[in-house]
């Protein structure tokens, strides 16, 4: 911990932050920034990246600043981070096919592994996660165990987004056995299914408002 | 082809400092070995393993694949670990604030694999055992 991430914990300890960063945080492709535009949608009306299948789309972290939700009495200003995909590994060639050149592929390769960087070196500057993972995967990979175990160590609050739950096979119930501990919600993203329920435990488990 | 596994003592990662340690893993994974030691990285140390290995990336080595299970701890064994998690936090954040870039940290009791991602295809985690599917294609 540093000193500005210091810093950043007696803020939330005392509740002294109005203006809260939620970083969006999970591996390649379970849809972080189909929740950002989601949530941007929803509130401001506008969309905050682009979305198209391909692994690595989001290679820099965007930013939607003052997004201001209200559920009941409780009003949040939230800015939103939608950051790139976390993984321990990028190969240039499983983008080859998804028709990329093997120049385009190489340098989204390079441009995923600093994304990788970037949103980890932003944990020390958010001031909660919402840990998106996809309800049709594994949820007990080792990305998902270290970032829950940083945030933790941080003393960051967290919610687990359980995405995708409108696609068959998914089994949202799997990604609470495996992180018992931690406040679920079971969404669906692209649908904007439950996304009432996302917000009732921001402004329920994340400090200031 | 073959595959070359090395078996590492936690004491021998424990005396090295954090970037030192990190480095030596990488040194190894990179040249396609698959290290096994019988302790666990924190988290933030782990995740300045996924940062470094991020810097390596390269068209021959993909990156890495990782697997840890950490021993619960009970009794005296828990607050020795309370303990020395909370004399590496201080040791970490006096660091930071002297601007002193490397430290050394204890490792948890348990099991790490590290390995590399070209040779390693799935690693299937429960919550108290994991198995790894390797492979390795021939050259043709």
């Amino acid at each position: 911990m540093n000193f500005k991430s210091f810093l950043s914990l007696l803020y939330r300890i005392f509740g002294l932050k109005r203006n809260l960063k939620i970083g969006l945080y999970g591996e390649t492709g379970v849809g972080k920034t189909t929740l950002a535009n989601r949530i941007s949608l929803d509130w401001t009306g506008e969309e905050i990246g682009k979305v198209t299948g391909i692994p690595h789309e989001t290679r820099k972290v965007q930013k939607k600043e003052k997004i201001e939700i209200k559920v009941g009495k409780k009003k949040l200003i939230l800015t939103i981070l939608d950051m790139p995909g976390l993984s321990t590994k990028v190969d240039y060639r499983s983008f080859l096919k998804y028709g990329l050149s093997k120049k385009e592929a190489r340098k989204r390769a390079r441009e995923a592994t600093d994304g990788v960087i970037e949103a980890i070196k932003w944990l020390s500057n958010v001031d909660a996660v919402l840990a998106v993972m996809d309800a049709t995967r594994d949820p007990l990979t080792q990305v998902n165990i270290t970032l829950l175990g940083n945030l933790e160590a941080r003393k960051i609050p967290v919610i687990i987004v359980a995405n995708k739950i409108d696609k068959k096979g998914a089994k949202p119930e799997l990604i609470r056995e495996a992180f018992p501990t931690y406040p679920v919600v079971e969404i669906s993203a692209l649908k904007g299914k439950n996304m009432d329920s996302l917000y009732e435990a921001i402004a329920k488990y994340v400090r200031g408002g | 082809m073959k595959l070359k596994f090395d078996f590492v003592s936690s004491a021998v990662l424990e005396e090295k400092p954090r970037e030192k340690r990190i480095n030596f893993i990488l040194n190894k994974v990179k040249d396609g070995t698959i290290l096994v030691t019988d302790g666990v990285m924190s988290p933030e140390e782990e995740m300045e393993l996924i940062k470094e290995t991020m810097r390596r990336v390269d068209d021959g080595f993909p990156g890495i694949e990782v697997a840890s299970l950490k021993k619960p701890a009970k009794g005296l064994t828990k607050l020795a670990e309370k303990i020395s998690e909370s004399k590496d936090k201080i040791a970490t954040f006096f660091a930071s604030i002297s601007g002193k870039k490397d430290v050394q940290t204890s490792l948890k009791t348990g099991l790490t694999l590290i390995g590399p991602a070209k040779y390693i295809k799935e690693i299937k985690k429960n919550p108290n055992s994991f198995s790894v599917l390797a492979e390795i294609k021939k050259k043709v």
